[in-house]
């Protein structure tokens, strides 16, 4: 067991968990406001995609993570045009941008980079990885906390911000107020629309950081569908947070743990099958435990959901 | 005049969609640097394009009707089941498996095969229902997550214990069915398989279960308004085990016609790479649930993709085009932008039914 177990695995837990926290903040976000975003995913896909060809046009990594968070914000204004100004069903346009995203970055990895399945540059560099100066040389935290790609950090920089901004800003109690009523909201002249735009173009912003994440914090590649279910297990942690920073927080920090705890496991002999399927199991099995209720009167409100 | 507007209205706008969905595909041939016509011919030629096209569309097309059946099942009872890819695993893994080891004739074999999928994929979409009814597990997530699950389950057992050992083939397969339990073909020499007969018999079948039964009724109110479906006095809990076995069995329906009559041995990863659970969900989508126009969805959807196969055979224009038109159909329809857009700027209230 104590090959198992070590600052290491602590490390890449930390290392895996941050596109499914960015990912799943800006889930919190959409939920506060009553849009129950499935398409997080599809976001992340788009995200990873234009982060890589970013980074091969532009030839420098800000402008990469700028290209990705301006594509993604624009397919995020669709997903919030249709469902909130059209008002079409949100799961039912959640999964069509799924669908969609798999569908573009499938074909434009064809059509702009002429290769199937997976694209790859050496001449790429990655994010950069951060030592922090005075953390890195304690003992024990040292290599757990230092070294990360700055989204690793900002992952937790933005899931503080939030609770800051929703609990001590007046902005965020409007926020809130208008996710929790959105007629006494509108009542009070606040713009209910306007905070649901926010919140979709906010969670395109961070979802895009989470697929940067992806294809440029390890391995600096794009492969086709390879969030891979991330984007769901993102939406999970923002049902088992309830919507909190948080909570939300702690949700991903156990899927992180898991993931890498079965990426650990794949160096022993196990079959990968099982060792993949524990982060799935793991978060069926919370979800026993953890209810969201919040989620549950949205979804009523809604009269649309599985219940 | 009036008249035949309103026999037309409901089919204006899946036909705006189509065009629509034609049209971001026409934007997506020109960046890819092909021609929009020959690109929509060599699509129209790769899905029609001649006898054996049309039946390998249709062939394509039959697990897709399954699902979508399926799907539009639970839909119209207002369940969100989007599990259909594990249950259709399981259908196809548990097909393949008696199909294997089951002594007997080729007949019997064959239908307790088909069977046997049903109740794999209904009892795995059941226990996301049980999971939800009992335990308040969300159904949406539960069976969402159950598709990987089924999928890496089904992929051990193929890479490991039912491995076949005696091709030189590299893949992850279970062993070949014996050909007396393969779904005889409807023309000789053609994909097309008599399981297609099946999905259309179904399509009407259900059609005519939702429109003209008991059961039905209770299905289309509990979906359409579960408080006076609850005043009805119809249980809610039942209703939806019910529901999600049905939708669920139609999808293991549709893995095990696909094994027994397409390719005879369940491969890791060739019900997911083909995408039949998602297509099929989206044929209903389209559809807004209808049963047989979730069939004629799904031969739409299929012939864009073996349409899509065509085109990459014959042009510089890769295969996804197809899926690009695809999503951008399906967002086009939730929009419900042409008809109710009109009678939303008409000032009447718009509802929020489930699809």
């Amino acid at each position: 067991m104590e090959q198992l177990f070590d600052l290491a695995l602590l490390n890449t837990a930390l290392r895996v968990l941050a596109p499914i926290l960015l990912a799943a903040l800006g889930g919190a976000l959409c939920a506060r406001v009553g849009l129950f975003n499935v398409g997080l995913e599809g976001f992340m896909l788009l995200g990873a995609f234009a982060a890589i060809a970013g980074n091969y046009f532009f030839g420098n990594v800000l402008l990469a993570i700028l290209f990705a968070v301006l594509v993604v914000l624009l397919f995020s204004l669709l997903f919030a045009y249709l469902s909130i100004h059209l008002k079409a069903n949100v799961i039912v346009v959640g999964i069509a941008m799924n669908a969609l995203a798999a569908g573009l970055t499938t074909f434009s990895l064809r059509a702009i980079f002429d290769v199937k399945g997976a694209f790859y540059d050496k001449e790429m560099v990655g994010l950069p990885k951060w030592d922090i100066p005075v953390l890195e040389s304690v003992p024990g935290l040292g290599p757990i906390l230092s070294g990360h790609t700055p989204l690793v950090y900002l992952a937790f920089l933005v899931a503080g911000l939030m609770w800051f901004y929703f609990y001590r800003t007046k902005n965020g109690f409007r926020f809130l107020a208008s996710g929790e009523n959105p007629l006494a909201a509108s009542s009070l002249g606040i713009r209910v629309r306007r905070y649901q735009y926010g919140a979709v173009l906010a969670s395109g912003v961070l979802c895009a950081l989470a697929g940067a994440q992806l294809s440029l914090g390890q391995l600096t590649m794009f492969t086709e569908g390879m969030t891979d279910g991330r984007g769901f297990i993102a939406l999970v942690a923002t049902m088992l947070g309830q919507s909190g920073p948080l909570g939300v927080t702690a949700a991903s920090l156990l899927f992180g743990f898991m993931e890498a705890l079965s990426i650990r496991f794949q160096g022993l002999a196990l079959p990968t099958h099982f060792t993949q399927m524990l982060p799935y199991l793991v978060t069926i099995a919370a979800m026993f435990f953890f209810k969201d209720k919040s989620f549950l009167k949205d979804a009523q409100k809604q009269g649309t959901s599985s219940r | 005049m009036k008249q035949g507007l309103r026999l037309f209205a409901p089919l204006l706008q899946p036909v705006a969609a189509v065009l629509v969905g034609l049209l971001v595909g026409a934007a997506a041939i020109l960046i890819a640097g092909g021609e929009i016509w020959t690109t929509y011919a060599e699509m129209w030629k790769g899905a029609f394009g001649s006898f054996y096209f049309v039946t390998s569309t249709l062939a394509r097309s039959t697990p897709i009707i399954l699902v979508g059946l399926g799907a539009a099942f639970a839909f119209r009872a207002g369940f969100f089941n989007l599990g259909a890819p594990g249950q259709m695993i399981f259908g196809a893994l548990a097909a393949s498996l008696t199909g294997l080891y089951l002594p007997g004739p080729g007949w019997l074999i064959c239908i307790a095969a088909i069977l046997a999928g049903i109740l794999a994929g209904g009892l795995w979409s059941v226990m996301a229902g049980y999971f939800d009814a009992r335990f308040a597990v969300n159904l949406l997530i539960s069976t969402l997550l159950l598709n990987y699950i089924a999928d890496l389950f089904a992929g051990y057992l193929v890479s490991y214990p039912l491995r076949d050992t005696s091709g030189s083939a590299a893949m992850a397969q279970s062993a070949m069915l014996d050909s007396s339990v393969w779904l005889p073909k409807l023309f000789r020499g053609m994909p097309l398989h008599i399981g297609f007969l099946f999905a259309a018999l179904l399509a009407v079948v259900i059609y005519v279960l939702l429109k003209r039964t008991r059961v039905g009724y209770e299905v289309r109110m509990l979906g359409g308004n579960p408080l006076f479906a609850l005043y009805g006095g119809i249980n809610r809990g039942t209703m939806m085990l019910g529901a999600m076995f049905f939708s669920g069995g139609l999808a293991g329906l549709g893995g095990a016609v696909e094994v027994l009559g397409s390719q005879y041995r369940y491969i890791d990863g060739a019900l997911t790479s083909a995408d039949y659970a998602w297509t099929g969900i989206m044929a209903a989508l389209l559809a807004r649930s209808n049963p047989l126009g979730t069939l004629l969805a799904a031969v739409f959807l299929a012939a864009l993709q073996t349409g899509a196969m065509g085109v990459e055979r014959n042009t510089e224009v890769p295969l996804e085009v197809g899926a690009i038109i695809q999503a951008a159909l399906i967002l086009f329809i939730s929009a419900q932008f042409t008809y109710d857009f009109w009678k939303r700027k008409r000032g009447s209230k718009s509802h929020g039914t489930a699809v």
